[in-house]
């Protein structure tokens, strides 16, 4: 087998030594045979034509020896190739065309294709990827703790992804991502360092007692300039000096995909990086799951057993009277960790695939348009076929140059999509990243990637090429040889499939319009269904004064809630100012604010996110109240009654049918937060009355359901933290008013550092990138499909238009007007147009039907079989064909009947 | 005497290659001459398609050939049997057997 192998691959590429091996060979023969017949008594003529007779004829021979070597079909593979690219070269507009739209066909296929396999299909780069195991649920570090000592299963490591406040040589960084981590998670992982030693279990037992990091290699690259000397340098991180140990590999980029954390810290150090938080370590006030988990599994424990023995020991730190296994504390289950975890991939795997199909569809009608090229122009080349036919080509081998003329088109095609998709993604990538954080995506291209370009294109080529290819060959050679020269002016019956073509392209590109208008529509309905409010106008700043972490310590809330009365009061002075007011986060926020347990009337208790706020809130950011009042100065007191504002979600989940305003829960929540004297927590239960209702906020979950809130005031809300969003309602144009709420901000306080200042406006934007990133795609693509549905139409006509000068010259010459001439086209391409609308809607019917729960998940608030997006897309369609039909038509219309009987 | 010559039967002249290539590796004209002096002049080898069947065979990894000197010096490629070229010489003769023994068996029934 391999010795065979090795042997055609001399044959083919030591050709010239071969050759001559076979001449030296056949020649010494016949010189041996020629000496036989010499001494036999033959004179040397004679003999030697003996000798050649006998061989049979000495290139017939060497002939029927080449084609032992067994090479003859990659031989003439090649002769085609070459001579497909000189026909390709030879006409270079046809070329560019095809190879253009074939270019966006698969660069867009490319480049989605890779985008899945970046978020989707790679593997994470550390140790035995297969055998990794991340659990769901996140722990808190008890339970961590508890888990990682004392269970006989596996062996864990943690990490939390953070927001770390870094300042080297005394200058503030930009808002730095990192992890916090186990002792155990690089050698877990088997991630080793790039250079110096990497976070050990060493580095991680004792609370605030290891000021050290790793850095990742991008961070060290770009801020550092790779220099050896950052081992051993120090970060400020919080105000806390950490020394920098290790630089990660590389390739690591931690476990989520999208992300890349730069600075890696032992989780023991949390209460140090994250001053501003709570100190997690210790039994924190509200049962926090912040720590991620992955597990290794011990040899020979199956993922059941190892499921069950963890579970068991995790639900020994549920907080009390949460051990029923409620809808919020579901059971643990274990994921596969191989190809990294990420919410990436719950946000965007969905319309990843439907983009999938939707540039195959794009792909389909870039063939359908080259088929349609390729027909024309086979039906111009017919003299040339019918000739080599004539002259005894096969006619396989006729089919199959042209094949390969396909396939080195969509080659052509696909190296051009290559460069496009790459640039592409970066384009794809950016726009992801305007969310909260910025993706960073493996995008190198890999074998699975090039494969599946490799693929794509040369099932592109055959798809597109074996039709005309087919037909081309498939010559009547009498008449075609007879009438070499004027062939392209008889008949057009040549048409049929052009035709059937043109149907397929309109039917196909009607689908992906209905796509994007649907999907336009949706963001249209979910972008403006909230906040008819200008949205524009709501500055949005982050502020986190010294000691908002330190909430628990008596006496601190007073004074932050004394500075953060004061900031509103001056802010509220600023000309052009409106209204300020002071949340716990945007009404984007997914995770507004802490679960807090609250039992309703009924005796039920329920965990739900509190989010704390300061009055004029809603009227501030814009969410309308639905029911009741909004907050007043009185309700913020600390010793005032109880009151909340809830959401409608909350409103209709545990007051089915009822009007919730005034009705009463109870908490027990409510801390003490300014008498040393009395416990923290009082132990009463205490009511909490329902004063208002608001309007969900879509934006905090545009796909799914809108979770229950409860809006307490900054006093009385059961929290440790005390960090709060300045909300800021201008009149006119925020760019005035920004600079003058910074220097407030910093007046009513100088160390309160105000970062991260924007609009609402960017806040909604980023909320809804999933939306607006398939809404803009499905129109990108909408429209290619249409422009190519529209070319392929026109050309199709036009051909017709030429190919029939002569039918219309007798027309106008027996007194059809040019209005009748260009009617009859136009009904032609109407009639394509509409039987191509009349396929493409019970197409498009079916597949909302297939894929509707796909489909629906992306939408809001439409129905997928929606007839008046099924109404505007044919509408836009038929009236762009009818232009791209009216080309064609007018210049048929302008035939001269003398010129075009005169050359008939 | 050309007239008691026999044509060789299709797909053996493989096996006379490899059963003259059995003793000594051989060029080419050695081994048409031969085939036709062991067969008693009877065998009729197409000079013609002698050396594309070693081609064939050569590829097949039967036969393997190198270049060496003739007899009166003269540079010629020489053909001998490989590892794999001796086993389909014994199957093959096998098979030849059997068949030319059925067939005389059947001659000599009717």
């Amino acid at each position: 087998m391999l010795s065979g192998l090795l042997y055609r691959i001399r044959a083919l590429f030591r050709r010239k030594t071969v050759e001559i091996e076979l001449d030296d060979e056949l020649r010494f023969h016949l010189e041996h045979q020629m000496e036989k017949h010499l001494r036999a008594g033959q004179f040397r003529e004679e003999a030697m034509r003996r000798a050649r007779i006998e061989l049979g004829g000495l290139e017939q021979c060497k002939e029927e020896c080449r084609q032992s070597w067994g090479i003859g079909l990659i031989e003439s593979l090649v002769q085609d190739i070459g001579y497909a690219l000189r026909v390709l070269i030879k006409s270079p507009g046809f070329t560019a065309a095809v190879a253009l739209s074939l270019a966006l066909g698969i660069g867009a296929n490319t480049a989605i294709f890779s985008l899945i396999d970046a978020v989707m299909w790679r593997m994470l780069p550390v140790k035995d990827p297969a055998g990794l195991w991340v659990i769901d649920q996140g722990l808190t570090f008890q339970q961590y703790r508890t888990v990682r000592d004392n269970n006989q299963v596996a062996e864990l490591a943690a990490y939390s992804s953070v927001h770390l406040n870094v300042s080297v040589d005394g200058s503030i960084e930009p808002t730095v991502d990192g992890q916090l981590v186990s002792g155990s998670y690089f050698s877990l992982l088997g991630v080793n360092p790039a250079i110096g030693r990497t976070i050990s279990v060493d580095d991680d037992r004792v609370p605030n007692g290891h000021p050290v990091a790793m850095i990742s290699y991008g961070y060290w690259k770009r801020r550092f300039g790779q220099e050896p000397s950052i081992l051993g340098r120090t970060l400020s991180i919080s105000g806390t000096p950490f020394t920098v140990i290790g630089v990660t590999p590389p390739e690591f980029f931690g476990l989520e995909v999208g992300m890349a954390p730069d600075i890696f810290v032992p989780v023991m150090m949390q209460p140090t990086a994250m001053p501003a938080f709570e100190n997690l370590l210790d039994n924190p006030i509200i049962y926090r799951t912040w720590l991620t988990t992955l597990v290794r599994l011990k040899p020979g424990v199956g993922v059941p057993q190892a499921t069950g023995a963890l579970e068991t020991l995790r639900r020994q730190g549920l907080p009390q009277g949460a051990k029923s296994a409620g809808p919020n504390f579901p059971n643990l289950v274990l994921t596969p960790a191989s190809t990294g975890l990420s919410s990436l991939r719950k946000q965007f795997s969905q319309p990843l695939f439907v983009l999938m199909a939707v540039v195959g569809v794009v792909l389909l009608i870039a063939c359908a348009n080259t088929a349609n090229l390729l027909l024309a122009r086979a039906a111009a080349r017919r003299p040339e076929f019918a000739m080599r036919l004539a002259l005894g080509a096969g006619r396989w081998r006729l089919t199959r140059q042209l094949l390969v003329e396909s396939v080195a088109l969509a080659a052509l095609g696909g190296l051009c999509g290559v460069l496009l998709a790459r640039w592409a993604m970066r384009l794809l990538v950016v726009y992801m990243s305007s969310g909260r954080s910025p993706i960073v995506l493996d995008l190198s291209p890999n074998l699975r990637i090039l494969f599946f370009t490799a693929a794509v294109s040369v099932a592109t080529g055959l798809l597109f090429g074996l039709t005309p290819a087919m037909r081309a060959t498939r010559i009547d050679l009498w008449p075609a040889l007879k009438s070499l020269g004027n062939l392209l002016s008889r008949g057009h019956g040549g048409l049929q499939p052009g035709k059937i073509l043109a149907v397929l392209q309109v039917a196909l590109s009607l689908l992906l319009l209905i796509g994007a208008v649907l999907f336009v529509r949706s963001l249209q309905k979910l972008a403006g269904d909230n906040f008819g409010v200008s949205r524009e106008s709501v500055l949005i700043v982050r502020v986190e004064p010294k000691g908002s972490d330190q909430r628990n310590i008596p006496g601190t809330t007073a004074r932050l809630d004394r500075t953060y009365q004061t900031l509103l009061e001056t802010v509220r002075e600023i000309p052009g100012v409106r209204m300020a007011s002071l949340g716990q986060s945007t009404p984007t926020n997914p995770n507004p604010g802490a679960a807090g347990q609250i039992t309703l009337p009924s005796g039920a208790t329920v965990r739900v996110p509190m989010v704390m706020l300061y009055p004029d809130y809603f009227a501030t950011v814009g969410v309308p109240m639905v029911a009741g009042r909004e907050f007043n100065s009185t309700d913020l007191r600390e010793s005032s009654p109880l009151v909340c504002v809830v959401n409608e979600a909350f409103a209709r989940q545990m007051f089915p049918g009822e009007n919730a305003i005034g009705k009463s829960c109870t908490t027990s929540h409510r801390q003490n937060f300014n008498d040393p004297t009395r416990p923290r927590y009082s132990d009463q239960e205490e009511a909490v009355q329902i004063i208002g209702v608001v309007k969900d906020s879509r934006y905090s979950n545009p796909r799914g359901e809108v979770q229950p809130v409860i809006y307490m005031t900054f006093l009385q809300t059961p929290t440790g933290r005390g960090q709060m969003v300045l909300h800021v309602r201008v009149a006119g144009d925020s760019g005035s008013v920004l600079p003058r709420i910074r220097e407030e901000v910093l007046r009513v306080d100088p160390t309160l550092p105000a970062f991260e200042v924007h609009t609402l406006a960017q806040e909604m934007d980023a909320a809804l990138v999933q939306e607006r990133l398939i809404a803009m795609l499905s129109s990108l693509f909408g429209a290619l499909a249409l422009l190519l549905a529209c070319v392929g139409l026109y050309g199709l006509l036009a051909f017709g238009v030429v190919q029939r000068t002569g039918e219309m010259g007798i027309r106008m010459a027996l007194g059809a007007g040019r209005s009748d001439v260009v009617w009859m086209i136009l009904k032609e391409a109407l009639l394509l147009v509409l039987a191509g609308v009349a396929l493409g809607i019970p197409v498009a019917l079916g597949v909302t039907r297939l894929a509707g729960s796909q489909i629906s998940g992306l939408l809001f608030g439409m129905k997928a079989a929606d007839p008046a997006t099924i109404g505007t897309a044919a509408l836009l369609l038929i009236s762009v064909a009818t232009i791209a039909a009216f080309l064609p038509a007018r210049r048929a219309s302008r035939v001269d009947p003398m010129v075009a009987l005169r050359n008939e | 005497m050309t007239n008691t010559r026999i044509d060789l039967p299709q797909g053996t002249l493989d096996l006379l290659i490899l059963k003259t290539l059995a003793l000594e590796a051989q060029h080419g004209w050695a081994i048409s001459e031969r085939i036709q002096q062991i067969s008693s002049e009877v065998l009729r080898v197409q000079q013609g398609s002698l050396y594309p069947a070693l081609h064939r065979l050569e590829r097949r990894g039967w036969i393997k050939a190198r270049w060496g000197t003739s007899d009166n010096n003269r540079r010629a490629k020489f053909y001998e049997l490989t590892r794999d070229g001796r086993k389909q010489l014994v199957d093959e003769a096998a098979a030849w057997r059997k068949l030319s023994v059925a067939v005389a068996q059947v001659l000599d029934v009717c």
